[in-house]
């Protein structure tokens, strides 16, 4: 039976402070997990020698988000994505391709109480009201299947057309789309894996005690913790970074 | 229907002398809910009947037991907004620490350093201090290269 590969990607484009924190995040992930396999999907422009870390590298262009571009680039049957704005606390790192099981792909929910930190949870569609659940900072999946992989390509296409006006489905309202919605990846997400019949059959679970996997430091405002009561694995500094100042 | 008192009353003071009670009763089809503050005493020293009342009514012991539930409550609301605060403050911390890392792994010696070891135990330090020694040492590692070379 074939060995599955499996590998991290972490993307850096755009700002260069991404690019630091991205070499930070595969350092930090090797610190614990020394023989984890790292893509890092990156513009040229950025490249210097701590890129070495990274077992392999994919060149990418300044796209707003790129993310979902090497998402779909994985060169691994099993990926982890990380945002590159992350740090890894704990060797439990080692143990991320267990959470997969027998599921396509695992991600980070969003909850109620985890509400407040999120620019937009609940949105109106068809009459109703729908929410996101699923957080894209961090997924795990098999990428070694076609159709995750067509998944993740469509998350990217689909995306540009959102963001450049070429698509909204019917349901939503025109100005919630055009003011909350048609920016964010999350809107795509939600779309691709609720109402796209294709991928109706797509295994898509959350990961086990999920809050280790993308410990959002605003969490520790409310002292939301680990249900196991375990340290985070994976810290995400959204949100606390001025990304757009450069680091020195 | 006659004045009831609800079981929750409470002492404010530990001398007993002002006690916090609900009273509940019938008025025309409609129920009436009334938070008291009662004094012992009246203005001019007499017995307050409304305080006596309640005593009567509930019985010390009930209101010595409700008074030690709410002091735990309130004392253990306390606890849980005291450790939230202070894990507000680590999380705050800790973005701090994060970027002031960021910053020193910025510096070209460290930028350059091929010493796993040393950055990784920066990259852990969980204060400033700890994160300027590893940076001091490293950059000291990288001059005592220059000098060999």
């Amino acid at each position: 039976m074939k060995t599955l590969s499996k590998g991290f990607v972490i993307v850096a484009s755009r700002n260069s402070n991404f690019y630091t924190y991205a070499v930070n995040l595969m350092e930090s992930i090797k610190d614990f997990y020394p023989e984890a396999l790292i893509t890092l999907v990156t513009e040229e422009r950025f490249i210097d020698e701590r890129a070495d870390e990274a077992d392999q590298i994919i060149f990418c262009d300044n796209h707003y988000r790129a993310k979902l571009w090497g998402m779909s680039q994985s060169p691994y049957d099993i990926t982890m994505y990380v945002d590159a704005d992350m740090d890894c606390e704990h060797e439990d790192i080692a143990k991320v391709w267990d959470e997969l099981g027998d599921r396509d792909m695992v991600f980070h929910e969003l909850t109620p109480e985890r509400e407040k930190f999120y620019a937009i949870r609940e949105f109106r569609y068809d009459g109703g009201v729908e929410k996101y659940t699923l957080c894209g900072g961090v997924c795990l999946y098999r990428s070694g299947n076609p159709l995750v992989r067509e998944f993740m390509e469509d998350w990217f296409e689909l995306f540009n057309k959102q963001h450049n006006n070429m698509w909204m489905p019917e349901g939503f309202e025109k100005q919630q789309w055009d003011r909350d919605l048609k920016h964010f990846d999350q809107t795509t997400l939600w779309w691709l894996t609720e109402k796209e019949e294709k991928y109706k059959d797509l295994k898509i679970g959350i990961f086990r005690d999920d809050i280790r996997w993308n410990y959002f430091t605003q969490y520790g405002y409310e002292g939301l913790k680990s249900i196991e009561g375990k340290p985070p694995i994976l810290r995400h500094y959204s949100g606390s970074l001025k990304k757009d100042v450069l680091i020195v | 229907m006659a004045r009831t008192w609800l079981d929750n009353a409470f002492w404010e003071t530990p001398k007993k002398e002002i006690l916090n009670a609900i009273s509940e009763e019938q008025v025309d089809n409609k129920q009436i809910r009334q938070v008291h503050k009662l004094n012992k005493l009246n203005e001019d020293g007499s017995p307050n009947e409304l305080f006596n009342e309640v005593i009567e009514f509930l019985g010390e012991e009930q209101i010595e037991a409700s008074t030690k539930k709410r002091l735990e409550k309130k004392q253990a609301e306390a606890e849980l907004e005291k450790q939230k605060k202070l894990e507000q403050e680590r999380s705050k911390k800790l973005e701090k620490l994060f970027e002031y890392k960021l910053e020193t792994f910025e510096i070209p010696e460290i930028k350059e350093s091929k010493n796993r070891l040393l950055k990784s135990k920066l990259r852990r330090s969980k204060s400033i201090p700890e994160v300027n020694l590893y940076a001091m040492m490293i950059v000291k590692e990288s001059v005592e290269d220059e000098n060999i070379k």
